[in-house]
């Protein structure tokens, strides 16, 4: 039998409680005007679009002629670049080859005021149109994420002569490397091949405008301005001296994407508005503090002091999984919280205080078979671990496989197709850390705690751990 | 200290009634009812906008009818649905199609242009849609399904390689036996009370295997200590009942505890008109009470009937009487935990089990 020693139980309390509080508030400070965030607590977890309220779609080409996967991405490449110009960050974008899906999920701008859902959607799924026009004048400009100037809204001569359309182009190829003989610089250039009638109309453009610029516009965005060499007359040209290859690649999936045969349009989507989600999280705060209080009541009476010790590790085991969640831990990034992860947060939280009322049901009836109360609290802390273990790793187990399956790794996706199940992938992993949280809080600093409360003089007394009174 | 006398495994005949006949009360509602999925499973549409002042149901029914040719509209009006987080109650009304055909982003948008032109003040706001394709919702209730099954899988295995010395194979069958009566009853809860099978069935019926498992564990558990206490002598009814009466009360408090913690989630959904959130917490509630009931009066007994049946039969293939004989005369139930102190009484049990294994 080793003996933990008395200290222990206030060291093991007070960490717990720090923990609890850090994990719950966070740490920051003012640096300035900027709120620098040192320890992420709740108000930094990245909440999912059911409470914060968003969009999911999924979009699929209109037609049934055949979609490549090259096309799929510039499909992928083209939704991208709109979200981005909306100012929209916090997307998921995930595409599935096989059933020729883009399935895109965004959270609501803090600034938005109207939740329209409908125009939304539509302005990511409008066709894009890919334009190429005369001279480079715009009307406005805008900063883009990265920092590089937009040019926006043609001008002029520009806006009015427009060359050639999307539907002009054939495709565009992957870019092609090559290097300068003289200066040794590497640039790169994007290979396009025209339709019929956009050979004819691009030879008549670059002889009128030879020397000249043309512009490329994405809807209403310059991509490109490049200045014609030559006269094209055959239908293939390059867009030459791009100095990034991610750059040309960008270029190639945005001239694919605007030369798109199929028109996308929306399958399925759903969106919720940010009132009711709002709701949904603080009726689910409500029940979470009412029950943690009835649970608490319960605990103290039946259990007495070991289930003080229960409602720590409730605390700490609650706090584990906010920590895990939000990126408390500079390991681990964070994951999007839905109410199924509220869900999972509450199962586990049930499994905790079922693990401390075995370990205490255990040592009461040690102690009515008459033990002492260190063996009585020593034996049944051995004896009920393997119960708590079985039971734990099984909703491990359960845990694990809704990760697996509904998570990113998505091992059914080759039977099923990819599918944003966000809210029961979150579920898994609520699930996963409690189960977690348990191991340490509810069976370790418990286990501990109660040994090293027998210690104490005034801790010293069978009734307080459930015994007669004497 | 109380401690129980519950003869569990002498009442199973009564228990097992009670479970069929709850289970036959199932099926006929199902029949009545028939099973609805939610259009996350089976495509569809519906939406949801609140308002001010008074909208008439069937106007709506009839505009949202006329602006997008449909005629499975049905549209269901609640009045002062209280936000819980502080801002003013407000009407929802919501529409929903009845068949699996899902609608446009620009069908949507007639709608409401309709409703604003049927309703001018009622100033109508969006609340939330969904609207998903048939295919899409198929495959994803398939996926959800086949996660089930994986989940029940891989548990029997656990049991079965855990408590392999008393009789891995038949503790998990009837462990599982248990997890499929505690599903059962999740499934008829969202039957009886006409909830359509959505992703929080999912949700309940895998958090309820983790949870119905766990408690049959801490019985196997208990048996498989108690086991190793009393030696083969002691007959399997005795050592089912024992056990059982010995984790009865850490049994109620978790099962009370829990019930009280979803049902305080339950009220609090209710009181927002949450539906996401009640559809959720209620068959949870009747999950979790299934979930006791089911260890302490249906996998322990069936386990023990299984075990009863295998050692009469190998009684028989010895042609000797002796152990069925002991099968019967097996003394009526005591509830004394024996003490562990008789060490050399423990190997000897183990022996003597071995010998019997090798036996076989």
């Amino acid at each position: 039998m080793k003996r933990v020693r008395k200290p222990v139980l206030l060291v093991v309390a007070i960490l717990i409680l720090l923990f609890t509080f850090t994990s719950v508030w966070g740490i920051s400070g003012r640096n300035g005007d900027n709120k620098v965030t040192y320890i992420k607590g709740v108000s930094d977890i990245r909440w999912g679009i059911d409470i914060k309220g968003g969009v999911e779609a999924t979009f699929v080409p209109s037609t049934s002629t055949n979609v490549t996967k090259n096309q799929v991405d510039a499909a992928e490449a083209v939704i991208k670049r709109r979200l981005i110009s909306k100012n929209i960050v916090d997307y998921e974008i995930y595409k599935d080859y096989n059933h020729k899906r883009i399935i895109v999920r965004f959270p609501w701008k803090s600034d938005e005021q109207s939740f329209n859902p409908e125009s939304e959607i539509n302005e990511l799924a409008v066709t894009g149109e890919l334009t190429f026009r005369e001279g480079k004048e715009y009307s406005s400009t805008a900063t883009g994420s990265d920092g590089s100037t937009i040019y926006k809204t043609p001008s002029g001569t520009t806006a009015s002569n427009v060359i050639l359309l999307g539907s002009d182009i054939e495709s565009a190829s992957s870019p092609v490397a090559s290097q300068d003989q003289t200066t040794g610089k590497i640039t790169y250039a994007v290979p396009l091949k025209l339709t019929s009638s956009g050979t004819k109309k691009f030879a008549e453009a670059t002889e009128k405008l030879k020397g000249q610029t043309i512009s490329i516009w994405m809807d209403d965005e310059m991509v490109s301005w490049p200045t014609v060499n030559s006269v094209i007359s055959d239908g293939s040209c390059e867009i030459e001296g791009i100095e990034s290859a991610s750059e040309a690649a960008k270029l190639a999936n945005t001239i694919e994407g605007g030369a798109l045969p199929f028109k996308l349009t929306t399958d399925s989507y759903s969106a919720i508005s940010p009132t009711l989600g709002s709701s949904s999280l603080m009726a689910m705060l409500k029940a979470g503090i009412i029950a943690l209080i009835l649970v608490s009541i319960m605990m103290v009476c039946i259990f007495r002091f070991p289930g003080v010790l229960i409602i720590l590790s409730i605390l700490g085991q609650t706090a584990l999984t906010f920590a895990l969640v939000s990126g408390y831990f500079p390991f681990a990034n964070g994951f999007t919280m839905t109410l199924p992860g509220l869900a999972g947060i509450i199962l586990s939280v049930g499994m905790g205080v079922d693990a401390g009322i075995i370990t205490a049901s255990r040592i009461k009836e040690e102690l009515w078979n008459g033990k002492t109360l260190d063996s009585a609290v020593y034996k049944g802390c051995q004896d009920s671990f393997w119960a708590i273990f079985d039971g734990n790793i099984t909703v491990m187990i359960v845990a694990i496989l809704l990760i697996l399956v509904f998570g990113p790794k998505n091992i059914l996706s080759s039977i099923f197709g990819a599918s944003t199940t966000g809210s029961i992938y979150s579920f898994g992993i609520t699930l996963f850390a409690g189960v977690i949280g348990n191991f340490i809080m509810g069976v370790y600093a418990v286990r501990v705690m109660l040994k090293a409360s027998t210690g104490f003089k005034c801790l010293h007394k069978p009734w307080l751990f459930g015994g007669a009174k004497k | 200290m109380k401690v129980f006398h519950i003869d569990f495994y002498g009442h199973r005949k009564i228990f097992f009634t009670i479970s069929l006949s709850l289970i036959a009360i199932g099926i006929i509602f199902n029949f009545i009812f028939g099973t609805q999925l939610d259009i996350q499973f089976k495509g569809g549409a519906q939406l949801k906008y609140s308002y001010s002042g008074t909208v008439d149901a069937q106007n709506v029914t009839d505009a949202v009818k006329s602006s997008t040719k449909r005629s499975d509209v049905s549209v269901t009006v609640n009045k002062n649905v209280k936000s819980a987080d502080g801002s003013s109650a407000a009407n929802n009304v919501t529409i929903a199609f009845t068949g699996t055909q899902n609608i446009t982003v620009a069908q949507q948008k007639t709608i409401a242009a309709d409703l604003n032109k049927v309703y001018p003040d009622a100033g109508f706001k969006f609340v939330s849609s969904d609207s998903i394709d048939p295919s899409m919702g198929q495959a994803f209730f398939a996926k959800c399904i086949c996660a089930i099954l994986l989940a029940f899988l891989f548990l029997i295995l656990y049991v079965a390689v855990r408590f392999k010395n008393i009789g891995g194979m038949p503790a998990a069958t009837m462990a599982i036996a248990a997890l499929l009566h505690d599903v059962l009853m999740v499934y008829f809860v969202f039957i009886i009370f006409r909830i359509p099978l959505d992703n929080n069935f999912i949700a309940v019926v895998l958090t309820i295997l983790g949870y119905s498992l766990n408690d049959t564990i801490v019985i196997y558990d208990r048996i498989r200590e108690n086991r190793k206490l009393m030696g083969v002598k002691a007959s399997y009814s005795e050592l089912l009942n024992l056990s059982l009466n010995q984790c009865f009360s850490r049994t109620v408090y978790t099962s009370v505890t829990t019930f009280i913690a979803i049902t305080v989630v339950f009220i609090v959904g209710q009181m927002y008109h949450l539906t996401s959130i009640t559809s959720f917490s209620l068959p949870m509630m009747v999950g979790v009470v299934s979930g006791c009931y089911s260890t302490e009066c249906i996998a322990g007994p069936l386990y023990v009937m299984w075990e009863n049946h295998k050692m009469k039969k190998l009684a028989l293939a010895d042609g000797g009487v002796q152990a069925a004989e002991k099968l019967h005369a097996a003394p009526a139930v005591k509830a004394v935990a024996r003490p562990a102190d008789d060490a050399g009484k423990n190997r000897q049990g183990k022996k003597q089990t071995r010998a019997q294994r090798k036996k076989k």
